[in-house]
């Protein structure tokens, strides 16, 4: 340490003390100003008034979707509150009788709550009961009445799979979340939960006096009240008007469609059938039709385009194709004969077409969606690497949507065969009926989308997501969020060719035609997938335009049937409302004309004795 | 016996002492309506931090000094693991568990910063007033800062910044030097405003003309200030709004109405309502009314506050003054130089915790969540505390060492 003296240090310890006892100094003026000058004023404030923040309810950020149109809106209402520290039995009582419910209940609310705080007993209430309570307050101590909002739907919206429901916070999710004050309302499924911490927005506060008997004597210094902050508003990537098609061409039905723009992986329609209506979730929810809800067998409270999984039957062959073309296990060219049936071992299983295809290359069976070619080709393959390309395709791993509660299906793999059969209970039957999509894997309609997303852009897929952007009050500011641009790394684009070009068979004359748009050149596959609860799954999944495609759609329904017979159509009018803004009359076909799967011959599948029966709800 | 007693500071012990035992009773006043549990807990740990102190005390000198760099690098991955693997707590700041324990590693690596600094400067002579030195000490603090404001533990971060200005002060950096270091901050907050800005560059051009510099050095301090001022608004754009939100929170945290602001009102009306004599132990309505959140803990001062009065807290302010200006003077008594630039550093780190929380209890300071030496609720904190005044004490006991 050169060139620092004794005296030198000295002086600069004198000046550091003079630092010390100025800054306490300042200190004990804050501490005289407080104690002694104004002594009074707060002691007066400490004995005859409580100062108490109260909560200013921000407006929920709204929904809008891509041309602006308001979706999901809020209307005012108003909730009633106890205090714990002012309420009486009496008024416990009264509002007990006034809104049926149970004083016990109440008062087991009010013990979790902090002594001062208003803890809200019932909302949405009614106009008429607002004012007789307000009237009535001076004989109500310790009530009080909230200005909040709830939310509302404009006439013809309804997508509750979209949009989710509100409801108060849970001790549970408190405790996971502990920013969350008791008695808020928090999104509880589809967007209002994902995005809830952007959509609640900032609670403000004002600052009262209050008497001993909780009543408001006014403010207590204006100028530290806080104006709350609107919740950030959504602008979805859809047109609501595609998505309510998409609504009604699925009525009556129990299903799923996905519509999913490729360019960017914004969800154009996500329909889930059947649904409930969106208002009886909203505000004050009846206990009766809830328990409806929960009991429908049905299950109308599933998201089945991302939470429910299935087989997907037929339109997995293309996976297996892309496996066998990648790992050079055949050409395009290779060729299998179809004779109707194939033989496993002593079993013999048929193909869906009894007459047998012939001899067939990659494109034809695609085409004709040949189970023998695909049987043949999945003992080729191995389970090795058919798992490992399904994973690669995005199966058996959540897409990463902008909703709760995504299902990531289930892709099974050697570990997983050795696990549930052991070492040797298992067989190339198992695999043999993988490779058409039977059997144990399990697929979401979203990740079926997606599939076919990632097929039209020949590898390159982006994450799903409905949200666009959003626009924050609070810095003024719209807030976008970065497209997530993801590639399949290691499969050709030469190889995407091929299966694209087999998918552009099926619907120009193959098992999908019923799915083809007038006027535009597009790519599809169908599949009618076996499961243990009744007639088959129905699937579709397609891209368009061919060349340069806009959007990836996959349409399940449960139980319906064939896939070429029930799905396709359904994909058609979508897209065609998607192209053209209307429906294009068909031609009247023969109906003996039809050539699709099982309106020939139900499929069938190895018979595996072993096979689980797959829950239909996972 | 005789002799430890003699070597014994009691000028450093015994304020410790008072301070530990009114924090005793401070606590038990804040919480026996409660739970007793809080007392007896920190009554185990006061006795815990008092063998602490005595068993630092009994350590060779040399050892403190070699292990400095040890305790350093130690400290930053204690740091690093409670990035990896630390347990949430209520507000941002993060713990490791280990078994029932709760550490709180950002409270340890200020003491280690403090010595690791220490010794790198007063190591072969080394000149604070060299560019090259001066760099490794702000690598030192900056290591840490990072790691702890990363967490995010923006007040307990701060410290490491508060602490480098004064050792630094005490290691003889020269005025010019000392100009270079703390005028970039305020370089940040004008930059969003032009004209204070231009005002601003305006008058560190004058300083740094009449400064006695090479031409060089002072056009390269001018254009960092430039640089500074250009880039700190396109950094703050490119920040997502909620981290915006975080920053300008702590910055105006009354603003906050998930309860800083209620907090501080709360606390002038406890403080306040006090009086001169204030109203007595265990009479505090206020605080023991649960009006004051965080009583024992942040806001303790207040429960002292509104029983002890006006006077009560003079002469508590008045046994932190005697630490501060004691310790002050001690590090002008000791010989060696590490010693000195140590105790500069851990009285700093205890002054700025001290000013700080208690400023907030009147509203001058904003509510960092930095606890108040010695009197408030925590173990970890007070075990803290009690390592760094029992290393006071040795380097005390040691004063004639080189």
């Amino acid at each position: 340490m050169r060139n620092f003296d004794s005296p030198q240090r000295s002086s600069r310890v004198y000046v550091f003390s003079i630092f010390i006892i100025v800054s306490f100094l300042i200190i004990v003026i804050g501490f005289f100003n407080l104690q002694v000058i104004k002594h009074h004023y707060y002691l007066e404030v400490s004995l005859n008034n409580v100062i108490r923040p109260v909560k200013l309810n921000p407006v929920r950020g709204l929904i809008f979707d891509k041309n602006k149109r308001i979706l999901v809106d809020n209307r005012p209402s108003f909730s009633v509150a106890l205090i714990p520290a002012h309420v009486t039995r009496q008024t416990i009582r009264q509002i007990s009788d006034r809104f049926r419910i149970d004083e016990k209940s109440i008062r087991i609310k009010l013990r979790r709550a902090s002594k001062f705080q208003p803890v809200v007993i019932a909302r949405d209430v009614p106009k008429k009961q607002v004012i007789y309570l307000e009237e009535n307050q001076y004989f109500l101590p310790g009530l009080e009445v909230i200005p909040d909002f709830k939310r509302y739907y404009p006439p013809d919206v309804n997508s509750p799979h979209v949009f989710g429901y509100i409801g108060e916070v849970s001790p549970e999710e408190q405790k996971k979340h502990p920013e969350y004050d008791l008695g808020d309302m928090i999104g509880k499924t589809g967007l209002e939960r994902y995005y809830d911490l952007d959509l609640r927005g900032t609670k403000g506060v004002r600052y009262v006096r209050v008497d001993a008997s909780g009543k408001i004597l006014g403010d207590y210094d204006p100028q530290l009240n806080e104006q709350p902050i609107h919740g950030s508003d959504l602008y979805l990537y859809m047109d609501y008007n595609l998505q309510k098609f998409g609504e009604s061409l699925l009525e009556g039905h129990r299903g799923a469609l996905v519509a999913i723009d490729v360019r960017n992986g914004g969800i154009i329609a996500l329909v889930s059938k059947p649904d409930y209506d969106i208002r009886s979730l909203s505000g004050k929810i009846d206990p009766q039709i809830w328990s409806n809800l929960i009991k429908n067998p049905n299950h109308p409270l599933f998201s089945r385009a991302i939470q429910s999984t299935y087989p997907p039957g037929s339109t997995y062959k293309i996976v297996a194709a892309l496996a066998a073309l990648q790992e050079k296990i055949i050409t395009p060219q290779w060729k299998a004969f179809c004779p109707g049936y194939f033989r496993l071992g002593r079993r013999v299983i048929r193909c869906w077409n009894p007459n047998g295809h012939g001899w067939l290359d990659l494109y034809g069976a695609i085409k004709n969606s040949c189970n023998v070619y695909f049987y043949q080709l999945g003992l080729k393959i191995g389970l090795p690497v058919w798992s490992k390309y399904s994973k690669l395709l995005g199966f058996g791993k959540k897409t990463g949507i902008d909703l709760p509660g995504e299902k990531a299906g289930l892709v099974p793999t050697v570990a997983y065969f050795n696990r549930i059969y052991g070492e040797h209970g298992w067989t190339k039957g198992n695999l043999a009926n993988l490779a058409i999509g039977q059997g144990e894997l399990l697929v979401t309609p979203l990740q079926l989308a997606q599939f076919a997303m990632i097929i039209a852009n020949k590898g390159l897929y982006y994450e799903p997501h409905l949200v666009d952007h959003l626009y924050n009050y609070q810095t003024h500011k719209v807030m976008s969020f970065p497209v997530k641009a993801r590639y399949v790394k290691g499969i050709y684009s030469e190889y995407f060719d091929v299966v694209r070009e087999g998918m552009h068979e099926v619907v120009n004359g193959g098992t999908g035609w019923l799915g083809k748009v007038p006027g535009i050149d597009m790519a599809g596959k169908t599949g009618t997938a076996q499961n243990p609860h009744g007639d088959p799954h129905a699937w579709f999944m397609g891209f368009a335009p061919y060349k340069h495609p806009e959007v990836a759609i996959a349409v399940m329904l449960e139980n319906a049937g064939s896939g070429g017979g029930h799905a396709a159509p359904i994909a058609r009018k979508f897209l065609e409302m998607y192209f053209y803004h209307k429906l294009i009359p068909r031609p009247v076909v023969k109906k003996d004309s039809l050539k699709t799967e099982s309106d020939l011959n139900p499929i069938q599948t190895v018979p595996i004795d072993s096979l689980r029966p797959m829950p239909l709800i996972h | 016996m005789q002799k430890f007693l003699r070597n014994f500071d009691l000028g450093i012990f015994l304020p410790t002492l008072v301070l530990i035992v009114v924090g005793l009773f401070a606590v038990y006043s804040a919480t026996y309506l409660t739970s007793s549990s809080y007392f007896s807990k920190q009554l185990i740990y006061a006795f815990l931090g008092i063998v602490l102190i005595i068993s630092i005390v009994l350590i060779p000198y040399k050892i403190i000094y070699e292990f400095s760099y040890l305790l350093y690098v130690l400290s930053l991955l204690l740091l690093l693991l409670v990035f990896f693997m630390g347990v949430k707590g209520f507000g941002a700041e993060r713990w490791l568990a280990i078994g029932p324990l709760r550490l709180q590693p950002s409270e340890f690596a200020k003491i280690a910063t403090v010595l690791a600094v220490a010794r790198y400067l007063s190591q072969n002579d080394r000149s604070i007033n060299e560019w090259k030195h001066l760099a490794v000490v702000f690598l030192m603090i900056l290591i840490p800062f990072i790691l702890i404001a990363k967490q995010p533990d923006l007040g307990t971060s701060l410290v490491f910044l508060a602490l480098i200005i004064p050792m630094l002060y005490m290691a003889g950096i020269s005025w010019f030097f000392l100009f270079v270091i703390t005028t970039p901050i305020v370089t940040m907050i004008v930059a969003f405003n032009l004209y204070a800005f231009m005002g601003w560059i305006l008058l560190i051009s004058i300083v740094l003309i009449l400064a006695r510099q090479k031409g060089i050095v002072k056009f390269g301090v001018f254009v960092m200030h430039i640089a500074v001022g250009a880039v700190t608004p396109v950094l703050w754009k490119t920040l997502r709004p909620y981290q915006q939100q975080r920053i300008l929170t702590f910055l105006q945290p009354e603003k906050d109405p998930r309860g800083a602001g209620y907090q501080i009102i709360q606390s002038k009306v406890a403080i306040g309502s006090g009086g001169v004599w204030g109203k007595g132990f265990l009479q505090g309505s206020q605080s023991h009314l649960n009006f004051l959140p965080a009583h024992h803990t942040d806001f303790i001062f207040s429960v002292i506050g509104e029983e002890q009065g006006f006077v009560g807290i003079v002469l508590i302010l008045m046994v932190f003054v005697f630490l501060f200006l004691y310790l002050l003077y001690l590090s002008n008594q000791v010989k060696s130089s590490y010693a000195r630039l140590s105790l500069v550093g851990l009285m700093t780190i205890l002054l700025f915790h001290t000013l700080i929380n208690i400023a907030m209890t009147i509203g001058l300071a904003p509510v960092t969540g930095l606890p108040l030496p010695f009197l408030s609720y925590g173990g970890s904190f007070l075990l803290t505390s009690c390592l760094l005044i029992g290393i006071t004490m040795n380097f005390s006991k040691n004063r004639y060492h080189i």
